[in-house]
């Protein structure tokens, strides 16, 4: 393209189209440059030929014979043949939530593993986990995922799956609900405490599992007012399900906060944790001499310095999703000579590591098999609350299969799900639905962390709660028992 | 006189000075670049925190606190020196917007980079202080050693940057390539070299910054831990004027104090919606700056 | 007839019927042939619909004189062959086709905005997520409201947000408009916590109900397909339909003395002032324009979705939305196409490359591939080819016709 130093200079552009260019030198700080104004001069227009016509004759051709195209034939049930059951699950696998949380759902798919290797599968068929990364929803931070749940369970039902089995997170799995129940697959043991996993009437296939955080924050009720009566209680909470739950559990159960605040997920990844620290100098202020903490193991961390930062030391009650030993220890190792989870009691509805259950065990054998997604496990390394939490819903899947027989249906696996007591589950108590009960566990027991590492049991006793308004905590007369034989 | 330094006016302002001053020398760098080559750098936190890793990346090496800060400083003056030479160069007499998002492209890589090496998992930096705050009375006061440490070495860097634009021979080079680059050139100044001297020095101002921050007690180094720091810092110079070092540092400095005083009386929502609002006031009332002398218009 | 010369009016008649005759003939044909009768009706009204756009657009001189229509054909006949398409995709394909469109309608408005008058916005996400949470809001509230009216309103959000921000923009340099508008995409998801009650908080909102096919069009859709496949198909047409609506009036503006206007204050604001042109009020005109338009493509992917997710639009998004439209080609109409079908796929593609280059998906590299390729195309593109894919197809092709010209 000729450059004049100056002048007018004419040239026809890309579409035929004729181009005046006024070029200028001007003086910049690099030394001569010259500047180019255009004005552009319509002087042709084009006209599409009949080649384009013949090209939509073609077309047309294509219709005519595709108009016969049907529609698949649709398997029997989705999902299933006589050799394989596929299922899926949308998973932060990677991306904001996914430290900790990316080994549920590949240590439920090592029990699947494992029983398609050692049991060939139940009743011959191969269980094969389709795992899709959502990045929680929430793009940035890392994601390769697709940071859009409704996108991921679009393509888990273009598989199809039989079922969703443990998709993690509240805010996700809210958003998918309507979409699933249109299509008739159900969403089961969804990864997370809320209680909107419990409406068997809008929702007949959608099932939780884990206790909800509603019951937890009985059962904290209930052990603070025996061994705290009288004192200033604060709480801290997520500003979603988790938190709103949590406090009108602890309400329900019996203890007013003092002071009670919610905080935000975006805004303590934005402030690295540096936004939780005004709530607890205002419990500090306000002389609490308890404070529960319904938090993820992020903001676990930063209350926790915070308060070490102040000189506060309450005690912590803190919530299973947020006290994993292990992982809230993490950042504080080397920098402060204890750490400052020893002595926060939590709770737990899966046997601790301290215990003799048999499952620690055969949990710890099942992960050691798949070192593919656990490399370096051994029978030494430790059993974190994530992985074990994976194993044990894939547990419960895995026994749902085997008791709904080998003829299996969406509507018969969902009634045997409604009928049978699982008794002999990973969990502390049996797992049970009914008709109009889909929310999961109902109980457990509190825990003391006492290294970081581990965590014992307070007393052993095992509560349980439900998710009404009603407050009561009993004690569980039924606990699970023992390994079934054909699991072994 | 205890329960007034530890009333909650008196927290507020030096808990917000520990922030402020990080933001006035973010806000700092940022002036540094605009002055030296008229862009607005967007990578400015990005920069320094990935020389911030390198530096540290000494510490699986064994070596203390002091020698992966000198690293670390070393890092970023080759960072800055090569971006320049590499990325900035080409984007000289270019359009407006050209730089803007070159930069962010950089800003998003570099972050990428540094979670693809590194992963974004936290990463816990020794700290040669300690962040528990001091007792007064039994309440606690807002300042711990830490933080003395971090606003001392934050006016010491500040005063050292004003010396050598002020009192030395490379000071007023850089003044000079800044000002009037074809004057200067005729007058033997190697204007090429000082606005890729400018540059790493901006960036070491930056890593600072960022090795002061990333000490936080909760959670480390992380790959946008300057993400926070670079939006206020932004906005600082904004406000303050990018022509303007002093007015940058001091709009950085009240910004911070009014940042802990709205977390206080309001909630933690309002912060960034009312540091927005002053920003847009300010930009409506004085467009090119608060401090700055000469309102310009480019014709 | 006026606008076609003598010589060409026979050879155009003969078109024209033989056209026609070919219509029919493939409509008996698809009558015929369909096995549900409403269906091989639809498919022949596709092609019809095609075959009169073409003979429109073969006009000679219409599209000097008639630029309006000109365009609405080359929309319409670009909608049925879109449309057409999307029976034969499977439902995953659809879905991201259909995000694909939603996406493409916000690029366009940041196109016009930083191609057409030169100015930035590091916000576009931030206004996406106005329409977005405007039409689950209001959806929330007032179920009844059909679609198109909702969408409306929350373009009408958009706008007025637009106007909040446009207002101080006008008299802002480039740098200082990247920041205001960087400093909004930041506390976005604050103001959202802030309203949290109407926002529904960290959670989002949902629809209150899915998007179906009203029962007109229920025959149009293959019979025995699941309700998966029609749901995804319908939403992906509506999306597709908005698209090209959006396409077509942004094309009318960059044309229109408005479009040109902003041009020449991109080029030399002070011969804009010259002439007589008002800066301000051109400015926040064209700023308004692409938050309209990023406001739509929020709200079509809530429809999308069925839920709308603070987490979404932050900051990371309106970088997505700068590339995108970099690498397409900013200030071109096409540029907004191809990063629509850019970011439609994109994630296949990473997956894709994970795969051939045996990366661990679950590794460290593999999941900052997205920010490490977005980032680096931005860098490259911006250096090397500053006009996107457009810009570079334009100047090969210039390049082969003055060498097929000498």
């Amino acid at each position: 393209m000729p450059r004049d130093f100056s002048g007018i200079d004419c040239e026809r552009d890309l579409r035929g189209d004729l181009q005046l260019r006024f070029v200028t030198p001007t003086l910049t700080h690099q030394g001569f440059k010259t500047r180019e104004m255009d004005i552009m001069v319509k002087t042709k227009t084009r006209r599409v030929t009949i080649t384009g016509t013949a090209l939509l004759l073609v077309l047309g051709l294509v219709t005519a014979g595709g108009s016969v195209v049907g529609a698949g034939a649709a398997t029997k049930v989705p999902g299933v043949t006589a050799r394989q059951i596929t299922i899926g699950a949308t998973e932060p696998v990677t991306g904001i939530a996914s430290s900790g949380y990316n080994q549920v759902a590949k240590a439920a798919n090592a029990v699947f593993k494992w029983v398609n290797a050692h049991h060939h599968g139940i009743y011959g068929r191969k269980i094969k986990y389709v795992i899709k990364d959502d990045c929680y929803g929430t793009p940035g931070f890392g994601c390769t995922g697709v940071p859009n749940t409704a996108t991921q369970t679009h393509a888990l039902l273009g598989i199809p799956v039989f079922a969703t089995v443990g998709s993690l997170g509240t805010p996700t799995q809210d958003s998918v609900r309507a979409l699933l129940k249109s299509n008739g697959v159900p969403q089961l043991f969804v990864a997370s405490g809320s209680r909107d996993w419990n409406s068997a009437h809008k929702y007949p296939g959608l099932f939780g599992w884990q206790p909800s955080y509603n019951e937890e924050g009985k059962i904290f009720a209930t052990y603070i007012k025996s061994t705290y009566p009288g004192a200033n209680v604060c709480f801290m909470g997520q500003g979603d399900d988790f938190g709103q739950d949590g406090l009108a559990g602890l309400i329900a159960g019996g203890v007013k906060p003092l002071s009670a605040d919610l905080y935000s997920v975006p805004d303590l990844v934005a402030t690295n944790g540096a936004s939780v620290a005004p709530y607890i100098q205002d419990f500090q202020s306000k002389k609490c001499t308890v404070v529960v903490l319904d938090t993820i193991p992020g903001a676990t961390d930063a209350a926790l310095g915070a308060a070490l930062q102040l000189g506060y030391s309450p005690h912590w009650v803190i919530s299973s999703v947020g006290s994993d030993p292990q992982t809230v220890d993490a950042p504080f190792v080397g920098k402060v000579p204890t750490d400052p989870e020893i002595g926060a009691v939590t709770f737990s509805y899966l046997p601790t590591t301290t215990t003799n259950s048999a499952w620690i065990p055969w949990i710890t054998k099942v992960i050691e098999a798949d070192p593919t997604d656990f490399p370096g496990f051994t029978s030494s390394s430790v059993l974190n609350g994530n992985i074990a939490y994976g194993a044990a819903y894939g547990v419960s899947f895995v026994e749902a299969l085997m008791a709904t027989g080998k003829n299996l249906t969406r509507a018969s696996f969902l009634k045997t799900l409604q009928r049978v007591t699982f008794s002999q589950t990973p969990s502390l108590v049996p797992l049970r639905y009914s008709t109009s009960n889909h929310q999961g566990l109902n109980g457990g027991y509190l825990t003391t962390v006492i290294s970081n590492a581990a965590m014992k049991p307070l007393t052993g006793k095992v509560y349980t709660a439900d998710s009404s308004t009603d407050g009561r905590v009993t004690a569980a007369t039924k606990l699970s028992h023992g390994i079934p034989s054909w699991l072994k | 006189m205890d329960p007034f330094l530890t009333s909650r006016v008196v927290t507020d302002i030096l808990g917000g000075l520990t922030n402020g001053v990080t933001y006035g020398l973010l806000a700092l760098s940022l002036v540094l670049i605009w002055r030296s080559t008229g862009i607005l750098n967007f990578a400015q936190g990005a920069m320094p925190m990935f020389a911030t890793y390198l530096g540290f990346a000494l510490l699986s090496y064994h070596f203390g606190y002091w020698p992966c800060v000198v690293a670390c400083v070393i890092a970023a003056l080759i960072i800055g020196g090569l971006t320049e030479r590499l990325l900035v160069r080409r984007l000289y007499g270019k359009p407006e917007i050209n730089p803007i998002v070159v930069m962010v492209g950089f800003l998003i890589v570099l972050e990428a980079v540094a979670a693809a090496i590194w992963s974004s998992t936290p990463r816990s930096l020794p700290s040669p202080f300690s962040s528990i705050h001091w007792q007064l009375a039994g309440k606690p006061f807002a300042l711990s050693p830490f933080t003395v440490y971090e606003i001392v070495t934050a006016l010491v860097v500040m005063l050292a940057v004003a010396a050598l634009f002020r009192f030395t021979n490379l000071g007023l080079q850089l003044r000079a390539s800044a000002l009037a680059p074809e004057v200067s050139r005729l007058l033997g100044v190697r204007v090429g070299r000082l606005l890729t001297l400018g540059w790493m020095l901006s960036t070491a101002v930056g890593v600072i910054t960022a090795i002061l921050v990333s000490a936080n007690f909760f959670s480390g180094l992380t790959p946008t831990v300057m993400d926070g720091i670079f939006a206020y810092g932004f906005i600082a110079a904004a406000i303050g004027g990018l022509e303007s070092p002093v007015g940058a540092i001091t709009a950085g400095v009240v910004l911070g104090v009014v940042n802990q005083f709205v977390i206080d009386f309001v909630n933690q929502n309002a912060v960034i919606i009312i540091a927005l609002g002053i920003l847009v006031v300010s930009l409506m009332v004085r467009p090119s700056g608060v401090f700055t002398k000469s309102s310009q218009r480019r014709v | 007839m006026r606008l076609i010369a003598v010589r060409f009016r026979v050879p155009i008649a003969i078109a024209i019927a033989i056209a026609i005759a070919i219509a029919i003939a493939v409509t008996v044909l698809a009558i015929v042939a369909a096995a549900n009768v409403r269906q091989g009706i639809a498919l022949s009204i596709a092609f019809d619909l095609a075959v009169a756009c073409v003979v429109v657009m073969s006009v000679p001189g219409l599209k000097a004189s008639h630029p309006v229509v000109s365009r609405a054909a080359l929309t319409l006949l670009g909608l049925d062959i879109a449309i057409f398409l999307t029976y034969f995709f499977s439902s995953s394909t659809n879905f991201n086709l259909a995000t694909g469109a939603a996406m493409s309608i916000v690029l366009l408005g940041l196109s016009f905005l930083t191609g057409a008058s030169g100015q930035i916005s590091l916000g576009n996400g931030a206004f996406m997520g106005v329409g977005a949470f405007a039409m689950a809001i209001w959806a929330n509230h007032h179920s009844s409201t059909p679609i198109v009216l909702t969408l409306l309103i929350a373009v009408m959000c958009g706008a007025l947000v637009g106007l909040l921000l446009g207002l101080p923009a006008t008299r802002l340099r480039g740098p200082y408009l990247a920041g205001m508008t960087f400093a909004f995409a930041v506390a976005f998801t604050f103001i959202l916590s802030s309203f949290s009650s109407w926002t529904g908080g960290d959670s989002g909102l949902q629809l209150p109900t899915a998007a179906i096919a009203p029962r007109w069009l229920d025959g149009f859709f293959q019979a025995g397909t699941s309700p998966l496949k029609t749901t995804t198909l319908y939403i992906t047409d509506v999306a597709i339909v908005v698209a090209g609506v959006a396409f077509f009036f942004m094309a009318n503006l960059f044309a229109s003395r408005t479009g040109r206007s902003m041009r020449l204050i991109r080029d030399n604001d002070v011969a804009a002032e010259l002439v007589g042109v008002s800066l301000p009020r051109t400015r926040v005109v064209a700023f308004i324009v692409s938050s309209a338009y990023a406001a739509l493509g929020g709200a079509l992917l809530t429809l999308i979705d069925n839920s709308v997710s603070p987490q979404t639009y932050s900051f990371a998004l309106s970088v997505t939305i700068l590339s995108l439209i970099v690498i397409g080609g900013i200030g071109t109409i096409s540029g907004a196409l191809i990063g629509g079908v850019i970011y439609a796929f994109s994630t296949n593609f990473i997956s894709w490359i994970t795969t051939q280059t045996g990366l661990n998906p679950q590794g460290n590299l593999a999941s900052q591939l997205n920010g490490i390729i977005f980032g680096g195309l931005l860098i490259v593109t911006m250096l090397f080819a500053p006009f996107g894919i457009t810009g570079a197809a334009r100047l090969l092709w210039h390049r082969l016709r003055t060498r097929s010209a000498r």
